[in-house]
């Protein structure tokens, strides 16, 4: 099941540059397409992802709302009933909860319940996760309350060809996308391709590093940290085999249990809080499905059950670092 | 006035007898539902719409049949005015397999039909506010000359969604129409203690958009001043506030005793009848015979939908996906 990322060109460039190519792409591609949020056109995005956007394809395509977040997210549900496709910038993942009633009801049951009579082709990027002291409502993981709702798809890239090719299937998908773009990811660069058609599917994990001595499921800016404690531990005979699923919705969890089925370990990383997180979820799936694979407990890494304190050093302590990582994986490994 | 009748005014009294016969059928309708749901020990919750039907049969006569359609939960009026068939809606609110949502979303206040544009309703009042006017953003960016028609109830309009909905259609010039049903009751609480203004039109103005008000027991007077909004909404000069004033004739939902309320109106009496202001002028022959095919309508209808099988469990598995 799992597929590695085709790089034809090895062209390098940055996460944010990544998306940006993704939406002009597919803008280009279709005119049904089009954007709205706040601070996406005259300025670019709060995080510059957008920009230049709406100089190429002008202020009704590319829209600068007010702040308004129910509009934001409710709008775009009703112009998709009717024949577009709305990309929208939330400023803040966090602000899922400012537009909860739009999101968690109508994106994601719309067509349910009036009995499958629309579709709901919406993609809300959602800039996610700890950077630089952003503070308590600006910083969460949410990606495990997005997974909870049925009805939504949920997309977690970790390096700027997965942030390309994703985006590009979520716009193509008919159906409502909740995009989690790391924060501490936009500046990070690294090869993507050029060919406006390579897409990245949904539910298609990567294997972003083989091993033997365990499987580490991590996604977002935690792929980078635990392939970075990989590093360390394989001189001291440790192999890690690092997993990011990609998307939690729909989850590859296949070639999770075909990993565990091979090194017998399991440790889930995740910057979301521990408790009822993503790795919850599956660790509990890996168990039911393969529990006589396991010599060992499934271990998980997480973020802490606080809200995140403002100052940048207290808000790192708040979330898995390289070490905790390489010390958690020495001690699964001992069991 | 000689009399005699012109095109013009021939075509306004067809119109007029149009809209009687949606709006007698959907009273029609209002009291088959009634007398099911006092019989019968029905499941859910029927919000009823009695004695709104003109309101809702006359605003949706000014829309094109492209155009789209937002309901509010009270009644199936506006969806039969917008063409709906009554079994399906029938079998919606009986949990039936014929319903327009297979027994998903139907139930007492979710209707919806893609062909005849009538986009469906969420659980949460107010909601449509924000989706009417990203509808209406469709419109203008695809040029298809449609206009979104957006119902909802002076309780509704207390919710924080109105803000930002009216605020960017006005900046934007979204065609989009907002028709405030205000019979003054939101469930137990009176308008008057929700709202510091007398009329919820009264806001209009803070958005830059003509709000107006008009006797929602006149049908033919709802339909000028939608009909004018809807125009303006074409020629893209944006949103249009209406209220129009009517009355909640039954409980929150039927069943409701209302021990909130002093004055409860009880009984079939409905003060200022919108079926009889719009019968006034159509010939008694021509009332009489649009009154029974009505009424043989709904009651067949009624029959085929409760005759109807309950949607299979298999249907919980489908339609989370496109």
């Amino acid at each position: 099941m799992s597929a590695d990322v085709t790089v034809p060109s090895g062209r390098v460039i940055g996460y944010g540059r990544a998306i940006n190519e993704a939406l002009a792409e597919e803008m280009r591609r279709d005119d049904r397409v089009w954007m709205m949020g706040q601070d996406i056109g005259r300025m670019g995005g709060v995080f510059g992802v957008t920009r230049g956007l709406q100089d190429e394809f002008g202020s009704m395509r590319v829209r600068d709302t007010a702040i308004n977040e129910t509009f934001i997210v409710g709008g775009a549900a009703g112009a998709a009933l009717a024949g577009t496709i709305p990309v929208v910038e939330l400023q803040f993942a966090d602000f899922l909860f400012t537009a909860a009633d739009e999101i968690f009801h109508k994106l994601a049951k719309w067509r349910y319940m009036h009995g499958g009579q629309f579709t709901m082709p919406v993609v809300v990027r959602l800039p996610t996760g700890v950077v630089g002291g952003a503070g308590a409502e600006h910083s969460q993981s949410l990606e495990t309350i997005a997974m909870h709702v049925p009805g939504l798809k949920v997309a977690v890239p970790a390096s700027p060809a997965d942030a390309k090719g994703l985006l590009k299937s979520a716009i193509r998908d008919p159906n409502p996308v909740l995009f989690f773009e790391h924060k501490g990811l936009y500046r990070v660069k690294g090869p993507v391709s050029d060919s406006p058609e390579d897409l990245v599917p949904f539910g298609v994990a990567r294997v972003a590093r083989q091993g033997t001595s365990m499987t580490v499921v991590a996604t977002g800016l935690m792929v980078d940290r635990v392939l970075e404690a990989a590093e360390q531990l394989a001189p001291r005979g440790i192999e890690l085999e690092v997993i990011d699923p990609r998307t939690l919705v729909p989850l590859d969890i296949d070639t999770v249990v075909g990993s565990v089925e091979k090194t017998h370990r399991l440790m889930i990383v995740h910057e979301a809080s521990r408790t009822a997180g993503f790795g919850a979820e599956i660790a509990a799936q890996v168990q039911e499905r393969a529990f006589f694979a396991l010599d060992a407990p499934v271990w998980r890494v997480c973020g802490t059950d606080t809200p995140l304190p403002q100052d940048p050093d207290l808000e790192q302590a708040c979330i898995p670092s390289t070490d905790e990582i390489v010390t958690a994986a020495l001690a699964l490994a001992a069991i | 006035m000689s009399g005699e009748s012109t095109p013009e005014s021939a075509s306004r009294e067809q119109t007029q007898v149009e809209i009687y016969r949606k709006v007698v059928t959907i009273r029609f309708a209002e009291l088959r539902i009634r007398s099911h749901v006092e019989k019968e020990g029905f499941g859910g919750f029927w919000h009823p719409g009695i004695g709104q039907e003109g309101l809702q049969a006359g605003a949706i006569a000014a829309m094109r049949p492209d155009d789209y359609l937002y309901y509010a939960h009270r009644g199936l009026g506006y969806a039969y005015a917008k063409g709906m068939d009554l079994v399906e809606l029938f079998s919606d609110l009986l949990g039936r397999a014929t319903g327009s949502t297979r027994g998903k979303g139907g139930g007492t206040v979710h209707f919806a039909d893609a062909e005849k544009h009538v986009l469906g309703q969420g659980g949460t009042l107010g909601s449509n506010f924000v989706m009417g006017a990203g509808t209406a953003v469709s419109s203008q960016l695809l040029g298809d000359d449609r206009v979104t028609v957006v119902f909802f109830g002076d309780g509704a309009s207390g919710r924080g969604t109105w803000h930002e909905a009216a605020l960017q259609a006005s900046v934007w010039k979204l065609p989009v129409v907002w028709i405030c049903e205000n019979n003054g009751w939101a469930l137990s609480a009176r308008f008057e203690d929700q709202s510091p203004t007398e009329h919820v039109a009264d806001r209009a103005p803070a958005y830059g958009m003509p709000g107006v008000i008009v006797d929602g027991q006149d049908a033919m007077a709802v339909l000028d001043a939608t009909s004018e909004a809807v125009e303006r909404a074409r020629r893209g000069e944006g949103p249009t506030l209406i209220e129009a004033k009517t009355l909640r004739i039954r409980g929150h939902y039927e069943g409701d005793r209302q021990p909130y309320r002093a004055d409860p109106v009880l009984g079939d009496e409905i003060p200022n009848d919108p079926v009889h202001r719009l019968g006034e002028g159509i010939p008694d022959e021509v009332r009489r015979t649009i009154d029974a095919e009505a009424r043989q309508l709904v009651e067949e209808a009624f029959d085929a939908a409760l005759a109807a099988p309950k949607a299979d469990t298999s249907v919980i598995f489908e339609d989370v996906w496109a």
